[in-house]
């Protein structure tokens, strides 16, 4: 793939050109798209049927090992967390910082925020011992005049989850409302209908609009927090406790740039064949992704000083178990997923610094898929490596994930997949009326008086 | 989901069966869910032993082995379910072993044989009435003229002598056999002292107790006796402790206790006991004058030839002579299967003249009691020959497996064959069984009468605590039905006149007791119980022929061929290996479970590089077997080790093709009366398969956490802490948390304080219950363990789950390691681990639910209804005692009938929700009802936990600490006292105090 | 299995919560007994139908022997004082007045001789259960008797001294029931005091 110019890269079309493009990603989809969707309906079965395996008898399918009580189910579900974050912090954060070159993906990693986080939400269920008891977890009056304990950052999790997961559907929703408008004007059929509904009855008024981006301005003030709230809540979920490995004062930044890290990989990895797929490749140009993967390059270097401190910290600490725990993690019996790690996340980013990797997409691919392993990886290590070394040497011992773990990741990934190809197809992937908002006024393209 | 939470139903028709007509009060408490029609199914008649809701006890007697311990058995509406020793009882006084307690799982076993039963023509079993088989019985009996054997493993009491006058009355004979005889200790009396019984031995009088191999705390004679004893006096009382030095190639159980483990070349013992009892000779005078007769004799045995011998330094063979005889009393105690080589009676005679120089007979070597053994392998063989010979027309075996616990090589299934007809009285289908042509199932110890002379002094009574379990009849009952059917000589016994065995053994005791009262006061006491007496025992005159000869060892010599040491394990003879808390039950040497294994030194393994786990075969001149390796340092390089007791091709469902019989490689041809265990060498190949080994431990070392700490005599003399024992030692306290760190908790503990002056545990008038784990007393023997399981419905997991670490064991053993390396001495460290009931328990705030939460009194509560199963509480529980219910286990360890032993008083834990110790907070609760009820506050002693109330060590002590007078707190006063893991500051109501190591001064 | 489920069951189980609260689970005093209908003596067998609560193998007329003729409860539920389990009278139990008294009308003699046949078929009556609490939780009927005095069944059991045929008056396996009073009457909440 070539590499481009350095071109902040004013859309050259007409506002009509732009509607145009990106009406036609909503047209009927082709093979490729069929196929991808039809494979990750298909992941998405098999986690269901692993989950009804578990229902029926009980968590021991997965590879537990005590003292590791938890493993892959929650190192999914942080992961997910994760991939959320970097989508709030592009269409969030960035809308409030004002910088133009956030408005060609912001929908995409909105999107995938949205879809991220309804996975991550099915985890905490999944991983009980007793699903059917999960709401246990919710507050709600009862007979028995129990409530649950405020006190456990699990219960922290429940609020900060749904949280999340409500602000930023709204705020995609929202986002999305002049876009399907013009969607609806152009198209007709079923999708006419379905847009009209997301529409809610947009004409594009003065008034709609003054409303329209105060309300968006608003929310994106609110999401913005919950980029940093969200992750550092999941963090306590392990900080909070007395386990060598996870009591740590640093688990909170350290959790957020992972998780903008992976998240930005996410996005990579979805947006590099989706801009081809969608035919858009003049409305996601390279300038982007150079942005990204210098977003990748900060937030990857500033996990790259987390791992140095755990380290370090393990050893200054003087305390015998932080010790061993980290000696365990790096020379113990997963020494593999230690490295894994390190080597996906804090050496695989650095090399980010080139510029001519950057901007080349093949690259920026692979990178992105190191990232997500990378990624998985720390968290699996972070929990399982920990739990099964700590302060009872007779109870040591070590995991093996099984064929039920592996089923219910294979089914998050295509849970997550099913929603996003189905969004891609059917609302327009790429922010309309932003792009329009940058488009020089056409008079000026006729050459000024 | 509520049948999620709870047991499967015992269904009523169950409960008929079990209770009889007095019906089932029970039915309140069997399992079923409450959405389920539930009926009410009176009693006809109110039995004035049972109100529903409330245990009646039974006094009754063990039989799982040939002490004879005194029981207290728990029923609740007439079903047994938890055992407990009887503190009136001269040899248990109140403990009990794991081997007792688990006699509930041999009484509601699911491999029971559920009624008489016939071969048919086509080799089949089929069921026959009673009348039916008690007629076949007879009818043989008469034909058989005479030519009659049967071997019995039953105790001697009423039963043994009706059997032998009943056997006799035809002109047959009866074989006493136990698979672990003593015969070797009583050849050797026979021939020091012109006694051949075997002695008492008082533990609690010896001030130095030397063990030439002996694994008196697991399997010799009278283990919880033992256990008793050697606590008293090996554990630390006011500054005073008895040592103890384990001569022996491998270390045993027993040997994990030594403060000192000598270990040498297996066979040479007697040399060490001769040369010592010579060095004492020589140098010591004011010896018993008969035994300086002895000098000349002995002249030759000194510790350098020992030294060549067994490998053990003259000097050390000097030391220990000295310190034997400078400690009075002292014991030195020889015998049992793991020294049973063919020069055991050479051993044991030694350590006779050993003991009697140093003036123990008649101290802690105690004759005159008379301990029931059986009539040895000896007569076994002889009776095999009849057999063989085909001189016996009827063959009776009752309460023995022989066909197990013989040799193959002694081919007694072959011989046992050529006897036309064969009869069983076994309650389990086992090996011999199988190859009966008759089998009539007697009666569980628990279901019958009868009664128990396991020495002089003490006689106890078995009384039928509930209706049989199944169609079963006790053998007394049979031996007399079928005599009438006989007719004869035996027709015309006293005994047979009575209507019943019950009438029989009633006559019997009126006989002696006298009285009805008396015999209704013996029934309620359990028996009659005294001291036994005690007989002083001079030297023989073939003494002095007393000698030492390197015994012969099967198989190949050299460097490739190891001595094989099969050694008892939790399964004892086997007769334990279809009890799932058996299985379960991990080793307390090698912390393994359901299966066999063979232990190997580590420099044995690097030298033939095998790997733990991987399945090594086994090769003697009499067989050969595959067994995963495990690599342990306790154990001479030269030896390799397995353990007795599985690898059944019968026997119900869990013992049949689990783990390996060791007894497949030994020789059964004796010569001296005994069967030589240890007398075989085997030759080692590798298969390069592997198993992954089913154990509960992780890692066998401390790593300095000072988990299971430890001082020496003098620190503990001069009362200091194990803190500044560590530093007194040297080795810097390990600094586990900074300066800063310290303070902080040092602060944090004030406020903790403060705190407890007010907040939720110190809610007025409620108290705090506590514990305290003496580990210079515990021997890590895990009858707590099984008590544990017993007294909590805790589900046994199986293989599979074990492999996975998955075990449910509420109470473990852990079994630390210290030293063997570079010189210093191994020593083995064990500590009970249970949930610590922290003030600051770090598993209560992160549960999300309040399952995890503290109680008023101070217990660490677990709501298993409440609990959704998030498991953080079981990451951030330090000790890790917190245990999961991964799979629905209170489907699948308790089949039928083994759910009618649960406790009504537990809920039985479903899938899904954790669990962990309570502080067998049952008992905690029925003891503040009944309080209430007698308007009264709790008194200390009212509430005893399952394993305290078990621990035959007497190690563990609970009660309310808010109570100063109470026991827990006094010992908790100790400077010996530590909580594992203090820095952490969880505060644990769990106070262990150090071990004592008795280590030669300088 | 929606992820939604996380934010709808949340509502969703507001409302139930809602209907679920306190109100339900107090005491409920024997005005709804059936007996109100008729003159306790006048029912008979063929009644039952009508009547609330599970049909009874034997038409045991509680608010006979406990109402009309004055029995004390502990007559026949001996252990309750003693023990959690309060007992069921045994079949020597009815037979000791039921040999002699027959019966005063037709409907009644018929019941009782079901009660003297299964007496001397030595089968025992198995009576339909009808309150029992859930096995994860432990109540001791004496600690109640001991606290509230001897005739205080009628708390949780509702006046069976007035039900020909003994019905559920009060949802004794709903936690909420116990939890109102030990509430009012400042009694341990403590969850391990029910549930070990």
């Amino acid at each position: 793939m070539a590499t481009i110019v350095r071109d902040p890269g004013t859309p050259t079309q007409t506002h009509h050109e732009v509607t145009r493009d990106v009406v036609n990603t909503l047209g009927t989809a082709g093979k490729g798209y069929l196929l991808l969707l039809a494979g990750a309906v298909g992941l998405f079965l098999v986690g269901v049927g692993t989950f009804i395996m578990l229902l029926k008898d009980g968590l021991g399918l997965a590879g537990y090992n005590p003292p590791v009580f938890w493993s892959v189910f929650i190192t999914t579900f942080v992961f997910w967390v994760g991939i959320g974050h970097a989508g709030t912090l592009i269409s969030a954060i960035l809308f409030l910082f004002r910088s133009p070159w956030r408005t060609a993906v912001y929908r995409a990693t909105e999107a995938m925020t949205v879809f991220a986080v309804m996975t991550a939400g099915l985890f905490p269920i999944i991983h009980i011992g007793r699903q059917w008891f999960f709401y246990w977890l919710m507050p709600y009056p009862n007979q028995r005049w129990l409530w649950p304990n405020f006190k456990s950052p699990l219960v922290w999790d429940v609020f900060a989850i749904s949280t999340y997961l409500t602000v930023s559907t709204t705020f995609l929703c929202v986002g999305l409302v002049p876009d399907v408008a013009a969607a609806r004007d152009i198209m007709s059929g079923w999708r006419q209908k379905v847009y009209r509904i997301f529409s809610l009855g947009w004409k594009g008024t003065d008034n709609q609009w003054r409303h329209y981006s105060r309300a968006y301005l608003y929310l994106a003030a609110l999401a913005t927090p919950l980029v940093l709230s969200v992750h550092s809540i999941v963090s306590w979920d392990f900080a909070m406790s007395i386990i060598p490995g996870w009591h740590g004062t640093i688990f909170a930044p350290y959790f957020v740039a992972g998780a903008i890290y992976s998240g930005v990989g996410m996005v990579f990895t979805l947006i590099i064949p989706l801009r081809k797929v969608l035919k858009i490749e003049h409305m996601i140009t390279d300038y982007h992704f150079d942005n990204l993967a210098k977003l990748t390059l900060f937030t990857g270097s500033i996990l790259f000083y987390a791992y140095l401190m755990e380290y370090f910290i393990g050893w200054y600490s003087g305390n015998v178990f932080e010790q061993t725990t980290f000696w365990r993690r790096a020379f113990g019996p997963m020494w593999w997923g230690g490295w894994t790690m390190i080597i996906c996340n804090a050496f695989v980013s650095q090399l980010l610094w080139f510029r001519r990797i950057r901007t080349n997409l093949t690259s920026l691919f692979i990178i992105s898929i190191f990232i997500n392993i990378g990624m998985w990886f720390e968290r699996y290590v972070i929990i399982t490596s920990s739990l099964s070394n700590d302060f009872l040497p007779f109870a040591w011992s070590q995991m093996n994930p099984t064929w039920a773990d592996w089923g219910i990741l294979a089914g998050s990934f295509g849970w997550f997949g099913m929603w996003f190809l189905l969004f891609a197809r059917t609302f327009p992937v790429v922010a309309i009326q932003e792009i329009k908002e940058q488009i020089p006024y056409p008079r000026l393209r006729k050459g000024g008086h | 989901m509520s049948d999620e939470t709870f047991p499967e139903g015992i269904d009523r028709r169950r409960f008929l069966t079990v209770l009889g007509v007095t019906g089932a009060g029970a039915a309140a408490m069997s399992g079923c869910s409450t959405d389920k029609v539930e009926k009410l199914v009176p009693y006809l008649v109110q039995s004035d032993d049972q109100i529903p809701g409330i245990p009646t006890w039974y006094a009754s007697t063990c039989t799982e082995c040939g002490a004879g311990c005194g029981l207290h058995v728990k029923t609740r509406e007439a079903r047994a379910i938890k055992l407990e020793g009887n503190p009136a009882h001269p040899v248990n006084a109140g403990k009990l072993c794991a081997h007792g307690q688990s006699a509930l799982q041999g009484l509601y076993n699911p491999g029971r044989i559920k009624g008489p039963m016939a071969r048919q023509a086509d080799g089949s079993f089929k069921p026959v009435t009673w009348d039916e088989a008690i007629a076949l019985l007879g009818q043989k009996l008469q034909g058989a003229g005479g030519k009659l054997g049967v071997i019995s493993g039953a105790g001697r009491g009423t039963f043994s002598d009706l059997l032998s006058a009943w056997t006799q009355a035809q002109g047959g004979r009866v074989v006493r056999y136990q698979a672990f005889d003593f015969e070797p200790v009583r050849a050797a009396n026979q021939q020091v002292f012109g006694t051949s019984e075997v002695p008492a031995y008082d533990f609690a009088a010896a001030r130095y107790i030397l063990s030439f191999g002996t694994d008196f705390l697991q399997d010799f004679v009278s283990p919880v006796e033992h256990q008793r004893g050697f606590a008293e006096s090996h554990g630390f009382n006011d500054g005073q402790m008895a040592k103890h030095v384990m001569l022996a190639p491998r270390l045993s159980l027993t040997g994990m206790n030594a403060d000192e483990w000598v270990t040498l070349r297996p066979g040479s013992e007697a040399a060490i006991a001769l040369a010592m009892t010579n060095v004492i000779l020589a140098e010591r005078t004011g010896n018993p004058a008969d035994a300086n007769g002895l000098r000349g004799a002995l002249a030759a045995w000194t510790p350098e030839q020992a030294q060549e011998a067994s490998g053990v330094g003259a000097e050390v063979i000097r030391r220990l002579a000295r310190e034997f005889v400078s400690a009075q009393p002292s014991l030195a105690v020889a015998g049992g299967i793991s020294t049973q080589h063919r020069g055991a009676i050479q051993l044991c005679a030694a350590v006779n003249l050993l003991n009697y120089v140093a003036g123990n007979v008649g101290r802690t070597v105690k004759f005159g009691a008379d301990l029931d053994t059986g009539d040895g392998y000896g007569a076994v063989e002889s009776l095999l020959r009849t057999m063989e010979q085909g001189q016996l027309a009827v063959a009776i075996v009752h309460d023995a497996n022989p066909a197990y616990s013989l040799p193959k090589s002694g081919g007694f299934a072959a011989k046992f064959a050529k006897v036309p007809f064969k009869v069983s009285t076994s309650l389990y289908l086992d090996e011999t069984s199988q190859l009966c042509d008759l089998l009539l199932p007697g009666h569980h110890a628990l279901e019958r009468w009868d009664d128990l002379r396991p020495r002089k002094g003490a006689t106890g009574l078995l009384q039928p605590v509930m209706e049989p379990v199944f169609q079963t009849m006790a053998t007394g009952d049979v031996l007399l039905k079928a005599a009438q059917k006989v007719g004869g000589a035996v027709a015309a016994l006293p005994a047979v006149a009575a209507p019943s065995y019950e009438a029989h053994l009633k006559a019997q005791w009126l006989t002696v007791v006298g009285t009805d009262e008396a015999w209704r006061a013996a029934l309620q006491r359990g028996g009659i119980y005294g001291d036994s007496p005690v007989t002083s025992v001079r030297l023989a005159a073939t003494a002095a022929n007393v000698t030492y000869t390197a015994p012969a060892f099967d198989g190949e010599a050299g460097p490739e061929g190891f001595y094989f040491a099969p050694v008892p394990s939790v399964m004892g003879d086997g007769r334990f290996a279809n009890r799932p808390w058996m299985l379960e039950l991990s080793d307390p040497v090698t912390k393994i479970t359901w299966h066999s294994w063979v232990e190997m030194h580590p420099e044995t393994a690097r030298r033939i590089d095998v790997r733990e786990g991987e399945i090594v075969q086994l090769t003697s001149p009499h067989g050969t077997l595959s067994v995963p390796v495990y690599i342990t340092p306790g154990i001479h390089p030269e030896v390799l080790a397995v353990p007795l007791g599985m690898g059944h091709t019968a026997f119900g469902d869990f013992a049949t093709g689990r783990g390996v019989n060791a007894l497949d490689l030994l020789d059964a041809k004796d010569g001296q009366g005994f069967l030589p265990y240890q007398a075989t060498r085997v030759t080692l190949a590798r298969t390069r398969e592997f198993k992954q080994v089913a154990k509960t431990e992780g890692t066998t070392r401390q790593l300095g956490r000072g988990i299971a700490d430890a001082m020496t005599l003098a620190q503990a003399k001069a009362g200091m802490t194990p803190a500044l024992a560590r530093k007194a030692e040297g080795h810097e306290e390990h600094e586990i948390n900074t300066e800063l760190e310290v303070e902080a908790i040092e602060g944090f503990r004030e406020s903790q304080l403060e705190q407890r002056k007010r907040g939720a545990y110190a809610v007025e008038g409620q108290p705090m219950w506590g514990m305290v784990i003496d580990l210079a007393r515990c021997t890590g023997c895990s009858a707590c363990v099984t008590a544990c399981y017993a007294e909590n419905n805790i589900a046994w997991v199986g293989e599979e789950a074990i492999l996975k670490g998955r075990e449910m064991t509420w109470m473990r053993i852990e079994r630390y390691w210290e030293g063997g390396e570079d010189g210093d001495p191994l020593e083995a460290r064990v500590v009970p681990v249970l949930c610590q009931h922290c003030d600051n328990a770090p598993c209560e705030p992160v549960c999300p639910v309040y399952a995890a939460y503290h109680t008023p009194d101070g217990l660490n509560g677990q709501v298993y209804n409440r609990c959704v199963g998030t498991r953080y509480c079981g990451n951030n529980c330090p000790y890790k005692v917190r245990y999961f219910n991964w799979s629905a286990y209170n489907k699948t360890a308790f089949p039928e009938p083994l759910n009618l032993g649960l406790n009504p008083d537990v809920t039985v834990r479903g899938r899904g929700v954790m669990e962990k110790c309570t502080f067998c907070i049952q008992r905690i609760r029925g003891a503040q009802h009944t309080a209430r009820l007698e308007d009264r506050e709790l008194r200390d002693g009212d509430v005893v936990t399952a394993c305290a109330q078990a621990c035959p060590s007497n190690a563990i002590t609970f009660g309310n600490m808010k109570d100063p007078a109470s026991r827990v707190a006094q010992a908790q006063q100790s400077p010996r006292g530590y909580h594992v893991l203090e820095d952490l500051n969880v505060r644990p109501a769990v106070t262990y105090l150090a071990k004592v190591l008795h280590r030669a001064e300088g | 299995m929606r992820n939604l489920a996380f934010l709808g069951a949340g509502s969703l189980l507001l409302a139930l919560g809602a209907l679920a609260v306190v109100p339900r689970t107090r005491p409920v005093q024997a005005a709804q007994s059936a007996s109100d209908t008729l003159p306790a003596w006048k029912l008979a067998a063929g009644d039952t139908a009508n009547l609330k609560g599970p049909k009874q193998p034997v038409f045991f007329r509680h608010d006979i022997h406990s109402g009309v003729n004055k029995m004390t409860c502990q007559y026949c539920h001996y252990s309750v004082a003693e023990s959690s389990e309060p007992g069921i009278p045994t079949m020597a139990t009815c037979m000791g007045c039921h040999l002699i008294i027959g019966g005063s009308d037709s409907s009644h003699k018929v019941e009782i001789k079901k009660v003297r046949d299964a007496w001397n078929a030595k089968q025992p009556i198995e009576w339909v259960r009808i309150h029992s609490v859930a096995r994860h939780a432990h109540f001791p009927h004496m600690r109640h008797i001991k606290a509230l005095g001897p005739n205080a069944c009628q708390t949780c059991h509702g006046d069976v001294a007035r039900m020909p045929q003994v019905f559920k008056v009060n949802n004794i396996n709903n936690m909420g029931f116990c939890i109102t009073c030990h509430v009012e009457r400042k009694i341990s909440r403590d969850c391990t005091a029910c549930h070990y």
